[in-house]
């Protein structure tokens, strides 16, 4: 009978309802599982956006044409989140330290401008956080240039002519969504694996199971359906936050499917394997968290991890969650992030879902209890 | 497979180590099929380190063990399958409630889906837990989970049953019952080892007792037999004021052991004599008594006897 592929059937739908029902019964964790991808979600594009624009107030003491085009050259060049405001109130903003830096355009700006002679414009910047300063740095002459070139374009004679690798940019928030997804991912399927499979040795569990006569195989993908399922809640909530409220729609939805549920067996897997290694909850969950933001970070989440130094791209090709990035990202986007092609990222990732389940099915045969 | 004649359990030169640490030390004893056995030990003396080899739980460091006649290293799955256990720490899903936890137990233990729901309910019966069958075990009293646990151990009616402390923590009232479900057991002709350190839970199910010390075995035998080994009554004698003739006493023919203690003496005697009337006269030419008590050797002696330690230590 054991034999019997019906019974081993039988034991994997039983654990995993198993884990499920236990999962409902704790309301309040379960909540907290869900929403933790979103709420890291929302943290990543706080802090992109954040970080993108620099708030700078904007003097205009000429309110003539050429004064109009700077101040729209400068609105153009993606630094700068313009305020115009009087001379007092900028003095007032960058001392309080609420804007980076107030430029201002002069009064003779267009009379000087029309009369080809030099024009000083003036820029104070909050030198306090150099990220934010180099961008003034930057991005002011970039705007003189863009001014320059759009009120006379035959006094500027270079002119860039840009050939695009892929038909549509991809805004920052997108690809860092796309990226975000992965982390949700694995942080949520870290979370529910690893604590489903460490609740069983903390509260000894376990013995139900290892008394039983069913297979460890049937045990083991039991017990990641079950946290399968319930990590499937938080990815559908991240999936759609991304969809409907970032706006990152798929290029290809067959594609996002495949590798979304591909990475959460990858991550459920990993995350039993925690759980019943170190077998108590408070750790496997410090872990989930430690393990992800590291990887998050290092895998290419906020840009290619080509561009990156080769020593980072080559720990960043150890973990899955740099491969889960590519294929996620050309689910999403279209682009491809390394030469592996679709098929080689997807055969990397089936190799470490498999070496990861026969990993954690070794490790519940070897299972025993100290006394 | 298993027949009558083969025994239930099997251990020969079973051995555990944890590092340095070694739980249990060459133990080789047979439990008889349809007996209930005792194993009797302190706290860390190295029984549910056993009980867990037994099970397959824990893999010995050396030595065999044979279950129904199979083998527990090549044949574990046929181990699991005709053995019920009922670990020390019930092992429930406390959040779920007693239905869901025996259905599982059920499924992991290929129960016919059609005699899955009869099976169920006839254990819950059994225990008298049918009408908390929707609570969650959470909510349930000590005595209950250990009922509870029971049932799940007997729902896929397996020819041997252990358990490890059974009564532990539970009510008087409760471990009365939880008694009478394991006498239960021998009269359906299964084989029972329990664990314990209550003596009086021993005296009062097993068939054999045997007392292992420090993983290692120190006694096997019936209750009445232990008893019997370590002597044949003890007298308590309380005395006005202390008694005086302690080595004449000792003196006497019969006399197996004699300690005093203020103004209380207390005398065991061997098996096969009658010295109890000349320990009384030889009190009364001393002292005047205050009471005489005389009776049976209980197995806290014996263990204390054997050990020299308490059970409970």
């Amino acid at each position: 009978m054991f034999n019997e592929l019906g019974y081993q059937l039988r034991v994997v739908w039983a654990c995993a309802k198993k884990d499920f029902q236990a999962a409902l019964t704790d309301r309040l964790f379960t909540v907290l599982s869900l929403f933790v991808p979103v709420n890291l979600l929302i943290l990543m594009s706080l802090f992109v956006l954040a970080g993108s624009n620099a708030p700078t107030a904007v003097v205009m003491e000429d309110q003539g044409p050429y004064a109009q085009a700077f101040y729209q050259a400068m609105s153009q060049a993606h630094s700068f989140r313009l305020q115009i405001t009087s001379a007092a109130e900028a003095e007032h903003l960058i001392t309080a330290g609420q804007t980076v830096a107030v430029v201002t355009i002069p009064t003779d700006f267009d009379a000087r401008v029309k009369q080809n002679q030099p024009v000083q414009v003036d820029v104070k910047i909050n030198n306090l956080n150099t990220d934010f300063t180099n961008d003034i740095r930057r991005a002011i002459p970039l705007s003189i240039t863009s001014f320059y070139a759009k009120a006379f374009p035959n006094l500027v004679s270079v002119s860039v002519q840009e050939h695009d690798l892929y038909i549509h940019d991809t805004d920052y928030i997108p690809y860092l969504g796309v990226s975000i997804l992965v982390i949700a991912l694995m942080m949520g399927g870290l979370l529910q694996s690893g604590t489903a499979a460490a609740k069983e040795w903390e509260n000894q569990t376990i013995k139900e199971l290892l008394l039983s006569p069913a297979s460890r195989w049937a045990i083991t993908v039991g017990k990641m359906l079950g946290s399968f399922i319930l990590s499937l809640g938080s990815t559908i909530i991240v999936l759609l936050v991304l969809i409907v409220f970032v706006g990152v729609v798929p290029e290809n939805w067959g594609e996002v499917l495949g590798f979304t549920l591909l990475s959460l067996v990858i991550f459920n897997t990993v995350g039993t394997l925690l759980g019943t290694a170190i077998k108590t909850r408070q750790p496997v969950i410090a872990l989930s968290i430690g393990i992800s933001l590291p990887l998050f970070f290092l895998s290419g989440a906020f840009g290619p991890i080509s561009f990156s130094t080769p020593v980072l791209q080559i720990i960043a090709k150890i973990f899955p969650v740099y491969y889960q990035i590519v294929v996620l990202q050309h689910a999403f986007h279209g682009f491809a992030l390394n030469t592996y092609g679709l098929w080689g990222n997807t055969l990397i990732l089936v190799g470490y879902a498999v070496v990861l389940i026969i990993l954690m099915a070794a490790a519940l045969q070897r299972a025993t209890v100290s006394h | 497979m298993t027949n009558s004649n083969v025994a239930s359990i099997e251990m020969v030169h079973l051995v555990k180590r944890f590092g340095n640490f070694t739980a249990v030390d060459d133990l080789s004893l047979t439990v008889e099929p349809g007996e209930i056995f005792g194993l009797l030990g302190p706290n860390g003396s190295g029984k549910t380190t056993t009980v867990n080899m037994i099970s397959g739980l824990s893999a010995p460091t050396s030595g065999q063990v044979h279950v129904m006649g199979h083998d527990l290293r090549t044949q574990t799955r046929q181990v699991r399958q005709i053995l019920g256990s009922v670990p020390q720490e019930t092992a429930l899903y406390e959040e779920l409630s007693a239905w869901t936890n025996l259905d599982f137990h059920a499924d992991l233990f290929g129960i016919p889906s059609q005699e899955k729901k009869a099976r169920i309910e006839s254990m819950l019966d059994l225990v008298g837990l049918t009408d908390r069958k929707d609570s969650r075990v959470s909510d349930y009293s000590g005595g209950m989970k250990r009922r509870l646990a029971l049932a799940r151990a007997l729902l896929h009616d397996p020819q041997l049953v252990y358990l490890d402390e059974p009564t532990l923590g539970v009510d008087v009232q409760s471990r009365r019952a939880i008694w009478d479900y394991i006498l239960a057991l021998r009269q359906q002709g299964k084989t029972v080892l329990i664990t314990t350190n209550y003596l009086e839970e021993a005296q009062e199910l097993c068939s054999r007792i045997a007392i292992i010390d420090h993983g290692r075995l120190v006694a096997l035998d019936t209750p009445e037999e232990l008893k019997q080994q370590f002597g044949g009554s003890v007298v308590e004698i309380e005395t006005v004021e202390p008694f005086g003739m302690l080595a004449e006493l000792r003196a006497l023919p019969g006399i197996k052991d004699a300690q005093l203690e203020d103004q209380f003496l207390k005398v065991t005697t061997q098996s096969g004599t009658n010295v109890v009337p000349q320990v009384i006269n030889l009190a009364a030419q001393c002292c005047e008594i205050r009471d005489i008590n005389i009776r049976e050797p209980n197995l806290d002696e014996v263990f204390l006897h054997l050990t020299g330690t308490a059970l409970r230590d």
